[in-house]
């Protein structure tokens, strides 16, 4: 079977097209990523000694690290006198005061503001938002426990657990992490590729019609079936991780540095409700993960579209609109608290920050289960469905030739057989 | 019969060209149908009373017009003034009725358009910023016709659909090489490249002529003449065409993108000769620029997508004010008129290319290629998006209802805390004096200040309360937006604490879908401003200060009764009692959308319980009195003049004129 499968793997997704178009999806990626740097960070303005860039970079070994009093009151003293100097607006508009880290007053006040201010705050009152949250859960607990609410009462008791000792004792960058963790493009990217590799699993040997002599090979039939479904598994999940881990280093690339990875996700401010306490680095890894579950459900599910059809055109379309449907849906249904819509459509998973970026949960018999994990399950479960499905559907081998084979199975197909269900079906 | 039309009946028919065709158009139409919102709402709501102010001024903003509008605006707030001076007179007793109906006349016939010139003068405003290139005009029809700049899918798969099998089916079971070896056969490819193309554009002109026919049948499309800059996607144009020029200028580009696509596709196929690569190579080449790139970048390619959305060829820069260091910043680039001409050249140059390409293979060779053999095909497209659940909670929870909008009526033992400061509300129960966060989530309004309760009802067992919540992780302008209001309204048992999301809504009119920017109309926009509301199982009735917008719980359609919002409102889940203009109690009888006056019933304040309505008498020196809700049964309650009336289920309060204090009287039995 493992030979069938590689045979398979070769036949499907070893082609010059699908390396090419790889290669030139991985390119774009690439390009489009550092076009994410340059579109919103601020620390895109070269490498001039007063230009931002050098500015941070230079203030980042001062402020590093553990989070104390010490540096943060050497921030506040920094930035104190300028926030004042500038808050009437009539300071100097000069550019090149030789007394500014930059030049510039308001420059100077910006880029401490908004890159170590801003992010030093949150990170520091970060525990006290985390312990409040942890104690009204405890009351609402409390309080359904008095009316019997079971369900609630298990809901906050995870959320107590889950925010009770949060807290970003460090302070480093995490511009990069914010939008790497919030780009979405590589997933449409692998689902074109997906797509065009597995719309042709089936298809290939229909348009050549070779699923007829398949039928004939004691390897034909389910088997194959079987070793092409694991084969475009395989692909599937390859492809998915391959952009996952291009998407990380095109950013750690493009932002010039993976300072942050050992913050915890909670320090990416729209991901102040996370589902899971995790590092960074430690969720892109998850992400990769689930990325590729997501992947792979999606990649079932256009299988069975395809399976149906004797070329590629309907159902590559089919597939198509399926895919445009989901993302369309998934993507405008993120912000709303219908749960269950973002469990049952396989895009939350692709763009997984839907589902890890807040707290939430569906019920099931009683028990709060965290979005993600839900969908996980629904999503194992889909493929899983779609698998059964082809298998069911697929049709056994029926040959003649084949001595080896266990004698009750001569009964189930001649190669007559073969050969008038080809004429049937012409 | 002749070689072309044989290869028209194996595209149209046993290809089935034309049932993707129909389907197109079908869809296309029902699409347009379901998602259309007027880019102005209150344009269309008051469409009779805008209109008549629009005769008046229609056309350029000459210096009568300008006059005309800034007079009327004086006049109209003159109206309003005075009609308050003239209720007061006529209560006071300083005028009589007569007079006072004389005057309020004149006051009203000036009031009587004033919804219409709120949407007349804002447009006046925009006009002015430019009067040379503006004018006045109906502009929901030109803006759903010209401005939404989104490419229109199902068109894009149809020509998938139509151009991709030309050439692959051949290929697809060695026809080709056949083909090339007999006389008319060596026409073919010519053949099949001019019935696709007739195909593509009549499919194209179709969809461009029902958004037409659409546009002008809901809205109208009156005055093609004027400028294109007169609608405000337009705004800052450099280029100097109609609406109408515009709209066939758009509608030209957009053929041509059609064009310009199915060529791109049957060159790939001739090259590629597999239905897969066609297809995705079709595919990407639109949806990866169109998701990946700037809109900027997009109309600088020779590519069909940027003919295929057309729109954006004449629109006008777009700039954003960075809101950390104030610098303006380009978020589109106009493409000018030689940048747009070049774009053309070099596009029609691949075309002609890669048709002349296409011809070429198909000459008389003989291609030694493996070939597959062509099946029939049959229909799966799978097209249906699933818009906004806008969530339902079950029937029959609100019959009991008594909503004041000056105090909260029953709470079941809580009192609602609000903090104006922090917007942060608390339930405290009267018998033990604990508190609650009203909102169950511990997480909500933790982390952020944008995170906010907006107002609340009672309903027992049920309090509602409605939350505004904004989002985005992209804090800089750019070509991406993320930034997403969100008004919630959820139910919330005040027995179990248990909550439900009754409605929610995106509000922003601009939306981004994967850097996909899209504009929705501002038909939400509304509740962004709400400060009260109040709900039955059909409705929700949401109170800002230019008035009440019905929202239908399950279709979502928004209706604005005219009602005004001065004072206090009062809902019993069928009716709603308010202060009329001339300071009458009435009522609208919501299933009939009828309006019921109680003319002997003038009120400084009122409020209602399950079965009387406790007002102050205008006409009787401010006392207190009750009534039915029928506006019989009158009783005094109370001798001493009160400035404001309200009630809970307990007791009634009244603020004493004399003494400026709170008083509590038991409720009429």
């Amino acid at each position: 079977m493992t030979r069938l499968i590689k045979y398979e793997f070769y036949k499907l997704f070893c082609r010059r097209s699908i390396l090419v178009v790889l290669i030139l999806f991985t390119v774009m990626n690439l390009f489009k990523i550092n076009s994410e740097f340059h579109s919103y960070s601020y620390l895109a303005d070269g490498n001039d000694s007063r230009s931002w860039n050098s500015v941070y970079w230079q203030l980042y070994e001062d402020y590093r690290g553990e989070i104390t009093a010490e540096k943060i009151n050497r921030l506040l003293s920094l930035y104190q006198p300028l926030a004042d100097a500038t808050a009437d607006m009539t300071a100097s508009t000069a550019t090149d005061n030789p007394d500014m880290m930059t030049g510039n007053i308001y420059s100077d006040q910006n880029i401490l503001e908004k890159y170590y201010v801003q992010p030093m705050e949150y990170f520091y009152h970060y525990r006290t938002y985390a312990r409040n949250v942890a104690e009204r859960a405890k009351e609402n607990a409390a309080v359904y426990k008095e009316r019997g609410q079971t369900y609630e009462l298990r809901k906050n008791s995870v959320i107590y657990n889950l925010y009770s000792g949060r807290n970003i004792g460090d302070f480093a960058y995490e511009e990069m992490y914010n939008y790497y963790l919030n780009y979405d493009f590589s997933g449409i990217l692998v689902l074109f590729l997906c797509l065009y590799g597995i719309v042709g699993t089936f298809v290939c040997e229909k348009e050549t019609q070779m699923d007829m002599l398949l039928l004939t090979n004691p390897g034909g039939g389910k088997k194959t079936t079987f070793a092409k479904i694991t084969a475009a598994t395989l692909f599937a999940i390859s492809v998915s991780i391959w952009f996952s881990v291009i998407d990380y280093m095109g950013f750690t690339c493009s932002f010039g540095s993976a300072e942050g990875g050992s913050l915890p996700l909670y320090a990416v401010s729209n991901f102040s409700t996370a589902a899971i306490n995790c590092d960074l680095w430690q969720y892109s890894i998850l992400s990769a993960a689930v990325r590729a579950v997501g992947v792979w459900t999606m990649g079932m599910v256009f299988l069975v579209i395809s399976m149906f059809w004797r070329s590629a055109l309907i159902p590559f379309v089919a597939d198509f609109g399926a895919a445009l449907c989901l993302i369309i849906t998934g993507a405008s249904q993120s912000h709303f608290s219908n749960i269950w819509l973002k469990v049952i459509n396989p895009y939350s998973l692709l763009a997984n920050r839907i589902l890890f970026s807040k707290t939430e949960f569906v019920g099931f018999a009683g028990y709060p289960i965290q979005s993600f994990l839900a969908a996980i399950v629904f999503a194992m479960i889909l493929g899983a469905a779609s698998i059964s499905a082809m298998m069911l559907l697929s049709r056994r081998n029926s040959y003649i030739f084949c001595w080896t084979v266990k004698s009750r199975r001569r009964t189930r197909g001649t190669f007559m057989s073969a050969l008038s269900n080809e004429s049937f079906s012409h | 019969m002749s070689g072309f039309m044989y290869e028209a009946k194996k595209i149209m028919l046993h290809q089935r060209g034309l049932l993707y065709i129909a389907l197109v158009l079908l869809l296309g139409t029902a699409w347009l149908a379901l998602s259309d919102a007027p880019y102005d709402s209150a344009m269309e709501q008051y469409r009779n009373e805008y209109e008549w102010y629009l005769e008046k001024v229609d056309g350029y903003c000459t210096d009568e017009s300008s006059l005309y509008l800034e007079q009327e605006a004086w006049r109209i707030a003159e109206a309003r003034g005075r009609q308050d001076v003239l209720l007061e007179d006529y209560y006071d007793g300083k005028i009589s009725e007569s007079e006072y109906e004389k005057e309020s006349r004149e006051a009203e016939k000036v009031l009587e358009h004033q919804n219409g010139f709120e949407v007349i003068y804002q447009q006046y405003l925009y006009i002015s910023e430019n009067a040379e290139n503006r004018c006045f005009l109906q502009t929901n029809g030109w803006t759903g016709l010209l401005g939404r700049g989104t490419l229109d899918f199902i068109l894009f798969l149809g020509i998938l659909l139509l151009a991709t099998p030309a050439f692959c089916s051949e290929y697809g079971c060695q026809m080709d090489t056949l083909l090339l070896t007999s006389r008319e056969g060596q026409r073919s490819a010519l053949y099949k490249l001019l019935i696709t193309i007739a195909a593509v554009l009549f499919l194209c002109a179709g969809t461009s002529l029902i958004e037409y026919g659409f546009y002008r049948f809901k809205y109208g499309l009156p005055h093609g003449e004027y400028p294109i800059q007169s609608i405000r996607y337009f705004a800052d144009s450099g280029k100097g065409i109609s609406l109408l020029e515009g709209y066939v200028s758009i509608g030209l580009l957009r053929m041509f993108g059609s064009v310009f696509l199915t060529i791109f596709l049957m060159w790939v196929s001739v090259l590629a000769k597999r239905y897969a690569l066609t297809l995705l190579t079709g595919a990407a080449s639109v949806m990866i620029p169109y998701i990946g790139l700037p809109k900027t970048g997009i109309y600088r390619l020779p590519l069909p997508l940027p003919f295929l959305l057309g729109t954006d060829f004449f629109a006008g820069d777009v700039a954003a004010r960075d809101v950390l260091t104030g610098d303006e910043k380009i978020i589109f680039a106009e493409v000018d008129m030689v940048a747009l001409l070049t774009l053309l050249l070099v596009s029609v140059l691949l075309c002609a290319l890669a048709a002349v390409w296409i011809l070429r293979r198909n000459t008389n060779r003989w291609l030694m290629k493996a070939g597959r053999k062509k099946h029939g095909l049959a229909l799966a497209v799978m097209f249906g998006l699933a818009l906004t659940a806008t969530g339902c909670s079950g029937r029959g929870k609100t019959e009991n209802i008594v909503y004041n909008s000056s105090a909260a009526y029953d709470c079941m033992g809580y009192e609602i805390i609000g903090d104006t400061g922090t917007f942060a509300y608390s339930l405290k129960k009267s018998s033990t004096g604990e508190t609650y966060p009203l909102v169950r989530s511990p997480m909500f309004g933790v982390f952020s200040d944008e995170e906010r309760v907006c107002a609340v009802m009672s309903c027992p067992p049920y309090l509602y309360y409605s939350t505004l919540v904004m989002e985005g992780h992209v804090n800089r302008v750019g070509s991406y937006n993320s930034d997403i209001t969100k008004v919630t309204v959820t139910e919330l048992n005040l027995d179990t604490f248990e909550e439900k999301t009754v409605f929610e809504q995106i509000t922003n009119s601009g939306r981004s879908l994967l850097g996909i920017d899209y504009e929705t109309g501002d038909k939400w926009k509304f509740l962004e401003f709400h400060y009260a509301f109040f709900l039955n199982d059909d409705s929700i009735f949401f109170i800002g200060n230019d008035g009440i917008s019905k929202v239908d719980r399950f279709t979502g359609s928004i209706v604005k009764p005219d009602i005004p919002v001065k004072g206090n409102l009062s809902f019993d889940g069928e009716n709603i009692f308010y202060k009329n203009d001339r300071g009458l109690l009435a009522r609208y009888y919501i299933p009939d959308d009828e309006t019921y006056t109680y003319e002997d019933i003038a009120v400084y304040d009122f409020c209602m319980d399950e079965q009387w309505i406790y007002y102050i008498s205008r006409t009787d020196g401010g006392r207190l009195y009750s009534c039915g809700k029928d506006g019989s049964d009158k009783e005094l309650i109370s001798d001493m003049p009160a400035l404001s009336v309200t009630c809970d289920a307990g007791n009634i309060y009244v603020l004493a004129k004399a003494s400026g204090e709170q008083m509590v009287l038991p409720k009429r039995r």
